[in-house]
C-alpha cells in the first residue's frame, strides 16, 4: 500500500534520514520504533509531504507521492495524527473536526461522519463546544486521531501518541488504534513505546540515527531487545 | 461629566473606522505572520481612486466608496504578488523592508497622478447633528460607525461559519497542522490579504466621507492609527483590534479635549509607548488571551 524506497531527508548539511526503506500493508499495523533523534518523524513528514526529501521514492497505492503537496497527498488517501497532537487550540472540538474534513464537500457525508466519530469517541462528544485547548492530553490525542480520519484516509500515519499520557490513557490509545485497523484502516505507527507497540503490530521496523535496522514481524525479536533499541539505540562499538 | 460622556460618544464613533484599520494589520498578520507596511498607502490609493471618480465622473457616495474598495483590493493584489508571495518562503522582514519600499512607490504614484494637497470626497452625510440633553450626535458619524459595526460583524460571521474562516483560524493558531488536513496556508493568507486590504478601504473611505476630503497624508494617518489600535489591544488578537480601535478613539477625543487639540496624537503614541512596554514578547496571532 505505502512503499518508502531509499529516502533521504535532511536538514540543511544534517541527513536525518539516510536511505530509508520501509512498507505498510494494506488492512494490517505497521510500527516504526527507535529512539530519540532517530528519524521518525522526520519520515512521517516526508511522507505526508511537509519535507522534501533530497533523493528516493514515495509509492502509495502505486502512485509516486514525492513532489506532490500536503493536501493533494491528503486528498489520495494518506492522513497524519502528527507528533504532540496539535490540535487547533482556539477552536471548538467540532471545529477541530471539520477543519479535518477541510478537502471534502459532501456536507452531509461530513454530518455522517462527524457522528461516527462522536459515537466511537463519547468523550468528544461530551465537550464538542468547548474549545480543544481545554482538553486533557488523552483527549486532544483522541480528538487528533479523529481529526485526521474525518479525512477518510485510507492510510493512516501517526506519530508517537502516546507521548506523554499515563499508561491507563496510552493503553485506551492502542485499543482504539487495533480498533479502527479492525474496522479496515490501516496505519502506519511511529512509537517510543516498544510494548505497547509491538502487542498491536502486524510488523515492525527499528530505525536508529537514520537508517532501518531491522524489518520483521514481532516475536522475531526479543522483546527487551526492541525496548532497549527503541529507547536507547543499540550499543555499537 | 456631559463633556466626558460627549467625548466618549465621539471616540467610538471614529474608534469604529480605527477598529477596521486594526483588524486589516491583524488579519494579515494572523495568517501570515507579517507586518503589511504599504496598508496605509494601498488605502490611500483607494480613497484618490474615489476622490477621482467624484471629480472626474461625477460619482456619488456609494459610486466613491465602490471605486475605493475596488481599488484598494487592486492595490492589494499587486502588494501581495510583489512582497508577500514572492517572499512566502523567506524571512517576513524582506516582506516587511520590501512592503515598506512599495509604500512609498505607491504614495509617488498617487503624488503624480494626482499633485493636489488635497481632494474633495463626497460627503456621507449633511444633516445636522441631533442635539438631547446637551449632548450631540452627528449623523454622518453615527453612520461610519454603525457601517464600520456592520463590517464588524459581516467579518466574526466569516470567520465562525465559514469554510473559509474555518481554515484561516487553523492557520493563524497550528500552521502545520492545517497543512496536514489539507489547508493550503499561501492561498488562505492571499485572501485573507486582500479581504483586509477591502476592510481597510471601506474604513478610509468612511472617514474621507466625514471629512468630506482626502490629503496625501490619508496614507500615513491610517497606518498609525491602524497599528497603534492594533498595539493596544494585543498585537494579533481579533476581539483586541476592535476594543483597541474604540479605546484610541476615546482616548484621543478626550485629551483634545481636556490637553488641547495638539495632545491628541503625543498621547496615543505615549500609550503605544507604554503598552509595548508592558506587554514585550506577549503577543499571539488570533487568541483571545
Ligand atoms: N527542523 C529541524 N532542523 C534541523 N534538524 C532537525 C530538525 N528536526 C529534526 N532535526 C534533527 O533530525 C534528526 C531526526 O529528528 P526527528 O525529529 O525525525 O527524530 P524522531 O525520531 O522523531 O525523535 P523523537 O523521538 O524525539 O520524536 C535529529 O537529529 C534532529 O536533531
Ligand atoms: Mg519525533
Amino acid at each position: 500500500m505505502l512503499r518508502v524506497g531509499d529516502v533521504v531527508t535532511a536538514y540543511g548539511q544534517l541527513e536525518a534520514l539516510k536511505g530509508v526503506s520501509v512498507a505498510a500493508e494494506s488492512g494490517k499495523i505497521t510500527c516504526l520504533l527507535g529512539p530519540n533523534g532517530a528519524g521518525k518523524t522526520t519520515l512521517m513528514m516526508t511522507v505526508t509531504g511537509l519535507l522534501k526529501p533530497k533523493r528516493g521514492s514515495i509509492a502509495f497505492e502505486g502512485q509516486e507521492l514525492v513532489g506532490l503537496s500536503p493536501s493533494e497527498i491528503v486528498a489520495r488517501g494518506v492522513a497524519l495524527v502528527p507528533e504532540n497532537r496539535l490540535v487547533f487550540p482556539d477552536m471548538s472540538v467540532r471545529e477541530n473536526l471539520e477543519a479535518g474534513a477541510y478537502l471534502r464537500r459532501k456536507p452531509a457525508e461530513i454530518a455522517a461522519d462527524l457522528d461516527r466519530m462522536f459515537e466511537r469517541f463519547p468523550r468528544l462528544k461530551e465537550r464538542a463546544g468547548q474549545s480543544a485547548g481545554t482538553l486533557s492530553g488523552g483527549e486532544q490525542q483522541m480528538l487528533a486521531v479523529a481529526r485526521a480520519l474525518m479525512s477518510r484516509p485510507r492510510l493512516l500515519l501517526m506519530d508517537e501518541p502516546s507521548l506523554g499520557l499515563a499508561p491507563l490513557i496510552v493503553e485506551e490509545i492502542f485499543r482504539i488504534v487495533a480498533e479502527l485497523n479492525r474496522d479496515g484502516t490501516s496505519i502506519f505507527l511511529v512509537e517510543q513505546n516498544a510494548h505497547m507497540a509491538l502487542k498491536v503490530a502486524h510488523h515492525f521496523y527499528l530505525i536508529e540515527q537514520g537508517r532501518v535496522t531491522f524489518s520483521g514481524s514481532p516475536g522475531q525479536l526479543a522483546e527487551d531487545e526492541v525496548i532497549q533499541r527503541a529507547y536507547l539505540g543499540s550499543k555499537r562499538g | 461629566m456631559l463633556d466626558l460622556i460627549q467625548n466618549t460618544i465621539d471616540g467610538v464613533m471614529i474608534g469604529g473606522a480605527y477598529a477596521l484599520l486594526a483588524l486589516g494589520f491583524t488579519l494579515t498578520f494572523g495568517v501570515m505572520r507579517r507586518l503589511n507596511l504599504a496598508f496605509g498607502a494601498i488605502v490611500l490609493c483607494g480613497l484618490y481612486a474615489g476622490a477621482a471618480a467624484h471629480q472626474a465622473l461625477g460619482w456619488g457616495l456609494l459610486g466613491s466608496i465602490a471605486a475605493t474598495l475596488a481599488v484598494a483590493v487592486a492595490a492589494g493584489l499587486y502588494v501581495e504578488r510583489l512582497c508577500f508571495r514572492a517572499l512566502a518562503e523567506s524571512a517576513s522582514i524582506a516582506a516587511m523592508v520590501s512592503s515598506f519600499a512599495i509604500w512609498m512607490q505607491l504614495e509617488e504614484i498617487a503624488a503624480l497622478l494626482m499633485p493636489r494637497r488635497t481632494y474633495a470626497y463626497p460627503a456621507l452625510s449633511e444633516a445636522r447633528p441631533w442635539e438631547w440633553a446637551g449632548l450631540s450626535l452627528r449623523p454622518d458619524q453615527l453612520a461610519m460607525a454603525a457601517v464600520a459595526l456592520g463590517a464588524m460583524a459581516a467579518l466574526g460571521w466569516t470567520l465562525r461559519r465559514t469554510r473559509f474562516g474555518l481554515a484561516a483560524r487553523a492557520v493563524a493558531t497550528a500552521p502545520l497542522a492545517a497543512r496536514l488536513a489539507g489547508i493550503e496556508p499561501a492561498r488562505i493568507g492571499s485572501a485573507m490579504f486582500l479581504l483586509a486590504c477591502g476592510l481597510g478601504g471601506l474604513a478610509g473611505a468612511l472617514i474621507a466621507a466625514v471629512d468630506s476630503q482626502v490629503t496625501i497624508k490619508f496614507g500615513m494617518w491610517a497606518m498609525l492609527k491602524g497599528l497603534v489600535a492594533m498595539t493596544l489591544g494585543g498585537i494579533g488578537s481579533i476581539p483586541g483590534a476592535v476594543i483597541g480601535g474604540l479605546a484610541l478613539g476615546v482616548i484621543e477625543s478626550n485629551a483634545q479635549w481636556y490637553l488641547g487639540a495638539e495632545w491628541r496624537d503625543i498621547v496615543a503614541y505615549g500609550l503605544l509607548f507604554a503598552v509595548l512596554y508592558w506587554r514585550r514578547g506577549r503577543e499571539r496571532p488570533w487568541t483571545n488571551s
